[in-house]
């Protein structure tokens, strides 16, 4: 029996300061799910850390490792931090919450800004990089599969994705509210990744003076300048173009900031004190928070920038609706299958193993009567097959409501494994109680 | 004297610009477009009325020269605040360049109706006079609109700064409301030095000389005219000393319009 976990933060519980510390870039993520597996044998792992997320989704069995607190004490150990600073931020989801949850991210409902696809994306290459590292497997591969194509259908048969304001949209928007002509105003863009990309074509239309690309890799930095008709500058004269910048926009993979308020407040006066906006959508940050406290200096991070799209929402409620409509049918469908999947093979080991024991029992029977026809045999056989089906059924029947009653198919599937004895090991293991053995004495139904 | 009539016609003037203003408000929670064309409307007629009052007055007096008395003066004041909101507003809209600009426009034309009864003296006909009120009003329209705008750059800066969801419009960028503070004191300070230098010529003449007595240079209105001179000579210099550029300029050019306002009650208060 398998069981669901997930354990994380997201934007909703934790501010970015948090967050920005437990996030994970491409080679820390493959080397946390390589150390991660190489901790917790035999468990499924997926991680999926965003600018809004950081989520650790694991399949292991009913009663493996590793639990909730060995998950925990992972992240803190991996950065390096105690667990303290980021626990009280952090969610635990099992088994349908799971499902429900994920489908939701997929579906960008679960993001700050709803509609965005690049979550989509980002969840497809959580899983393709456990998929690659064999971290995955029965559990999380329908789930992540299924997940990513729930994630399509919405995105392509909602208008979530519709007048959506992007995070670049709302950045230019805050640039006409700072600065009323760009003919003069230069721009610099500080890193050269998808968020960079977007910003750019949103200030590329405002056709500022001067475009400026500055990347620790300079073929990326040409590359870009080249697509935007700006220029690449080299990343060691960065304090120089901070003077000549009139818009910064940064969104680097660094793990510590490249702008700090000792570095701005030395620019101040070879800027001669002039206004700047400066766009910060890395995660980590790439700018201190300090730096919003100089003069003249208008900083925000992705937070900021989000919250300001998330504000529009509400005009987009009929999607959003259709949307939870088409997600929720489908955790409805993916939590029936997988029940399914998850109990058939322990209802199918009940009714094997109380068949035997019946046919058995009347093996032994039968052996000591005499002059039994063949049909009467076969009707005594066919009416001990109906009595362990009428009385298996119950149990069965039960189980296969626990969900709904109330109780994790995990905990029903496992108690049922433990009364009736449908352990593989323990089966294979367990001698039958004889006719002598204290078995209970099991009240006649015949009314006899 | 202002008579009755002028006064009630000019307290419809007051009351049209405020409920254009109170209309202008209202925006914050509704765009109907009825509401932006009301608040024109109510702007537009309470400046005719404003105007009418003037004429009226001109009339009555037998001189049509602007200026020639307190209440004339003040309505002047006030009405070519609202013709500069109404100017911008078709030319190159500012939303809610009338909430600032309005507020002072009323409080001028309210100051209309209660110093306008002080009787003018003689000398007030002089040239010089003449051209110390000019310049020095003159002065003031211009510092009350940089002041004007100089609280719209705060607020929208404070806007940006907080980076909160604030309720009301863009108030216009910041690097425009820097220019236009910037703009209105460039044209402010040369009509204030002119109204300080013919000022001084008057106090100079013998019969002001005698009316104002030997400490005339410590009298209020001289020190906060200094005051107000000094202010708007640091803003007229952040474009050489940028040190004092953006929320600095906007904060002196703010200060120096509640200096401004000071030197108008003290004109009022103290002998002519």
């Amino acid at each position: 029996m398998q069981r669901l976990l997930l354990l994380g933060l997201n934007h909703t519980t934790a501010p970015l300061e948090v967050r920005e510390k437990l996030a994970f870039n491409n080679a820390q993520r493959r080397a946390a799910i390589e150390a991660f597996l190489a901790r917790f044998h035999g468990c499924e792992a997926v991680l999926l850390s965003t600018c809004n997320r950081v989520e650790l989704y694991v399949g292991r069995d009913a009663h493996g490792a590793p639990a909730v607190e060995e998950m925990s004490r992972f992240l803190s150990e991996f950065h390096g931090l105690q667990q303290a600073a980021f626990q009280e931020h952090l969610y635990l989801k099992t088994d349908r919450a799971v499902i429900e949850h994920l489908f939701a991210v997929a579906s960008s409902l679960d993001s700050m800004v709803l509609g965005e696809t690049q979550i989509l994306g980002q969840v497809r290459d959580a899983y393709e990089t456990s998929l690659q590292l064999s971290a995955t497997g029965p559990s999380l591969n329908p789930l992540f599969q299924r997940a990513v194509a729930v994630g399509k259908r919405v995105l392509t048969e909602t208008a979530l994705a519709e007048g959506r304001i992007s995070v670049a949209s709302v950045a230019v928007d805050y640039a006409q509210r700072i600065f009323e002509h760009f003919g003069d105003k230069t721009v610099l863009c500080i890193g050269a990744g998808k968020m960079a990309i977007l910003a750019l074509k949103g200030f590329e239309a405002l056709s500022p003076r001067e475009l400026l690309v500055c990347n620790r890799d300079p073929d990326k930095a040409i590359a870009l300048a080249q697509r935007f008709r700006g220029r690449a500058v080299p990343f060691v004269d960065l304090p120089d173009h901070l003077v000549s910048a009139d818009i910064v926009v940064s969104s680097t993979g660094s793990q510590q900031p490249i702008i700090t308020r000792e570095l701005f407040e030395g620019l101040r006066r070879r800027r001669r004190y002039r206004p700047v906006f400066l766009i910060d959508i890395a995660v980590p940050r790439d700018i201190e928070q300090e730096v919003s406290q100089i003069e003249n200096v208008y900083l925000y991070n992705l937070d900021d920038l989000q919250q300001v799209v998330a504000g529009t929402q509400s005009q987009r409620r009929e999607a959003i609706d259709a949307a939870r409509a088409i997600v929720t049918r489908h955790v409805e469908e993916f939590a029936v299958w997988h029940r399914q999947r998850e109990m058939g093979p322990v209802i199918d080991r009940l009714y094997r193993r109380y068949h035997r024991l019946a046919q058995e029992e009347l093996t032994r029977t039968l052996g000591k009567t005499e002059g039994i026809s063949q049909p009467d045999r076969a009707q005594l056989e066919e009416m001990t097959r109906r009595i362990v089906n009428k009385l298996l059924h119950t149990p069965v029947h039960t189980l296969r409501r626990s969900e709904r009653l109330g109780t994790p198919t995990a905990q029903s599937v496992h108690a049922l494994e433990k009364l009736f004895w449908l352990d593989e090991h323990e089966e294979n293991c367990a001698a039958e109680p004889d006719e002598g053995d204290a078995a209970p004495q099991t009240p006649r139904q015949d009314g006899a | 004297m202002p008579e009755v009539g002028q006064i009630a016609l000019l307290i419809l003037a007051i009351v049209l610009f405020a409920a254009g203003g109170a209309l202008s408000l209202a925006r914050l929670q509704s765009e109907a477009p009825r509401l932006r064309l009301a608040a024109k409307a109510c702007l537009y007629w309470g400046v005719l009325v404003a105007l009418a009052v003037l004429v009226w007055h001109a009339a009555r007096r037998g001189n049509w020269r602007p200026l020639g008395d307190n209440f004339d003066t003040l309505i002047w004041l006030g009405l070519l605040l609202a013709l500069f909101v109404l100017y911008t507003q078709r030319v190159h809209p500012l939303r809610g360049l009338d909430w600032f600009v309005l507020p002072i426009s009323i409080l001028l034309l309210i100051f209309a109706a209660i110093f306008g009864r002080a009787t003018p003296h003689e000398y007030v006909d002089s040239t010089w006079s003449w051209v110390h009120r000019v310049s020095a009003y003159g002065g003031a329209v211009a510092f009350a609109i940089a002041g004007a705008v100089g609280g719209m750059f705060l607020l929208s800066s404070r806007r940006l700064r907080t980076r909160r969801l604030a309720p009301g419009p863009n108030l216009g960028s910041l690097e425009r409301l820097e220019r236009l503070t910037l703009a209105w004191v460039t044209l402010g300070f040369p009509l204030l030095t002119i109204g300080l230098i013919t000022g001084l010529v008057r106090a100079l003449d013998p019969r002001v000389h005698d009316s104002l007595g030997p400490h005339w240079y410590a009298t209020p209105k001289v020190v906060l005219a200094f005051a107000v001179w000094v202010v708007y000579a640091l803003v007229l210099h952040s474009p050489i000393n940028p040190v004092f550029r953006g929320r600095k300029a906007a904060v002196l050019s703010v200060f120096g319009f509640l200096l401004m306002i000071g030197t108008i009650v003290a004109t009022e208060f103290m002998k002519q």
